[in-house]
């Protein structure tokens, strides 16, 4: 960087500078491990990926992927003429409406759900620490284990809770297999996200409800306020900013997940989603291409979402 | 000051029985919170008491036509199962070792560097530091599936020309944990490093403190809080991760936890309780640790937005 003319004279100037230069060598030599293992594990694969995307990777040339043959959009015609990419009427969605249906859904279930825990903790009473803490336990705890505890919940014998409770209580006669029946599964996969991912949400507007100025409660007492119109027009307006940021987090985060649905369904019965169709294109079928054009029309569909999200609900939020 | 509930009952002296007491304690509020308690804490109970208990049954128990919703005793049978050598699910040891050697270093590296690089970014002035920041913070965006394929192809290409394998190699999971790991970590270092008053630094490298000392003795002695939670989330991020090791681990003898319970879920013979045993070892050192730094966790989850 050449340009800024220094005074000659000004010696007070020059030490500045130097002193100014060897902090900024400094932070770089402490943040430079960091940003190499980020960028380069991170940020240069995912550019890596669009390249992948318009070549023919298999497991012949993967150790010699850079001379992988050039063929176009091809991987990206292959992904969306693909019977388990489209959507094909209401009986088979195909992995991008699966996709956009389950993280939407998912997500607004969570916010809403994180928002009841939150109202409900939020005053004190005895034992609050420790009901907060329980109340986190399902998003603490490892994701494999949890999956399999609520498949082995929903098991499709007998001996399954919820059909012995189910049958117990005369709502069915036989056994359900619940995780093999088409859009039960995936309303159930949706629920079970809703239970792992509600105390994100909850921990994030529980914070910022505890930052509310209590006077503005006091003033709506005054004017006769009940709780309802104290909850629609004191707390909402001001739990609106954090509500936004976590649902746009949860959108993201859900749209991407792969394990949950993977451990849950493997993505069967009308829950394959993009990630998991991407690992089947690339670690079943080995067409790593093929697996990396789905990803990015993941990530594509991802930013549309972003921008749109973006533009319309945050800028109304910040009016 | 009044409390801005939403459950003010007015009380009602005129009635003194008990009955009148309660029903003058009882309002709708108060009553469908209750409920709401209820029905949160059972439904958020209920699993982690099914895992536990499950575990605990013998093959007759588990194997029967309706659930045994209280096991007999605490019988071991899955338990020994699960650490015996000659059964085909057994040796569930030598996974848990696994999944320490992996999540003991990132956990390890990732405080480490991510105080080096959070103190540069919470207290030194430097270019590009903005482009930095975003850069990382993109990680937020990129789903895990996005970058297991380059990443594949990217370190099998590495691994020819130097001479090591991409596939069963713990290492190179530690390196993409670190990956996945140190933007978050670096977030909530600097969030808390910004909490500590310059001040004292500034007089210490008055003092003649070199920036090195500075670190090392005022601000990670007043950062402690922060390190431990950096260390625990790191742990528990390695200790949980599944597609990595997945895509990355094909020897048995190399599974971490996850994996090998996947491995056994989907044995050919049913092993519900077996299963449930492995969880239960797998989720109770992640639940106490939480449990026993609850406080500190907490503030670094709602500052960071841990990702998960």
């Amino acid at each position: 960087m050449a340009g800024v003319s220094i005074p000659v004279n000004s010696s007070i100037s020059r030490r500045w500078r130097s002193l100014h230069a060897r902090e900024a060598r400094l932070a770089w030599a402490l943040i430079l491990p960091t940003a190499i293992i980020v960028f380069g594990l991170i940020v240069f694969p995912a550019l890596f990926s669009i390249w992948i995307s318009f070549r023919d990777v298999g497991l012949n040339n993967l150790n010699n992927v850079f001379r992988a043959p050039f063929v176009g959009w091809n991987n990206y015609l292959e992904v969306f003429s693909d019977f388990a990419f489209k959507f094909q009427g209401l009986q088979s969605w195909g992995a991008a409406v699966t996709s956009i249906v389950y993280s939407f859904s998912g997500t607004s279930i969570t916010v809403v759900v994180g928002l009841i825990a939150a109202l409900l903790l939020n005053r004190p009473f005895r034992a609050r620490g420790l009901a907060r803490a329980v109340f986190l336990f399902p998003y603490v705890a490892p994701i494999v284990s949890v999956a399999f505890v609520w498949r082995w919940i929903l098991d499709p014998r007998p001996s399954g809770v919820l059909n012995d409770l189910l049958m117990r209580s005369g709502m069915i006669e036989l056994p359900k297999a619940f995780l093999a029946t088409r859009g039960l599964a995936l309303l159930l996969v949706i629920l079970i996200d809703v239970w792992r991912y509600f105390p994100f949400a909850m921990l994030m507007l529980l914070a910022r409800l505890q930052a509310i100025d209590p006077t503005l409660y006091e003033a709506a007492d005054v004017d006769g306020a009940g709780s309802l119109t104290k909850f629609r027009f004191v707390t909402l307006p001001e739990l609106r900013y954090v509500l936004g940021a976590v649902f746009l987090l949860r959108l993201m985060w859900t749209f991407n997940k792969f394990d949950d649905i993977f451990l849950l369904t493997g993505g069967g019965f009308g829950t394959k989603v993009l990630p998991i169709l991407t690992y089947e294109f690339s670690f079943r079928l080995f067409d790593f291409g093929r697996g990396a054009a789905t990803a990015m029309i993941l990530l594509v569909l991802l930013l549309v979402f972003m921008i749109v999200y973006v533009r319309v609900v945050m800028r109304n939020v910040e009016e | 000051m009044p409390e801005p509930s939403i459950t003010q009952v007015s009380p009602r002296r005129d009635r003194t029985d008990l009955i009148g007491h309660l029903a003058g304690w009882i309002s709708w509020p108060r009553f469908l919170s209750a409920l709401l308690f209820t029905f949160f804490l059972t439904s958020i109970l209920f699993p982690f008491y099914w895992m536990v208990s499950s575990s605990f049954k013998t093959r007759a128990e588990i194997g029967g036509r309706a659930p045994v919703y209280v096991p007999s005793g605490l019988r071991l049978e899955a338990y020994q199962e699960l650490f015996d050598p000659k059964s085909p699910v057994g040796r569930f040891g030598k996974n848990i070792l696994n999944s320490l050697r992996v999540a003991i270093p990132t956990s390890a590296i990732a405080v480490v560097l991510s105080t080096l690089g959070a103190y540069a970014v919470a207290r030194l002035r430097f270019r590009g530091k903005d482009v930095l920041l975003n850069g990382i913070l993109l990680v937020y965006l990129f789903p895990g599936v996005l970058l297991i394929i380059p990443l594949f192809a990217m370190l099998a290409q590495i691994g020819a020309r130097l001479g090591f394998d991409v596939q069963d190699n713990l290492p190179v999971l530690i390196v993409t944990y670190l990956a996945t790991t140190l933007p978050v970590a670096l977030y909530m270092l600097a969030n808390y490093f910004r909490t500590i008053p310059s001040e004292i630094e500034q007089a210490a490298l008055i003092d003649g403190c070199s920036r090195m000392g500075v670190i090392w003795r005022i601000t990670l002695p007043l950062a402690i809080p922060a390190l431990v939670s950096v260390a625990i989330y790191t742990f528990m991020i390695a200790w949980n991760e599944f597609l990595y090791a997945l895509v990355f681990l094909n020897s048995r003898d190399l599974f971490t936890m996850p994996i090998k319970i996947n491995a056994i879920f989907n044995d050919p013979t049913p092993r519900p309780n077996v299963v449930m045993a492995a969880s239960t070892i797998m989720t109770i050192p992640v639940v106490i640790l939480f449990l026993a730094l609850e406080r500190f966790l907490e503030q670094g989850l709602t500052a960071g937005g841990v990702k998960g």
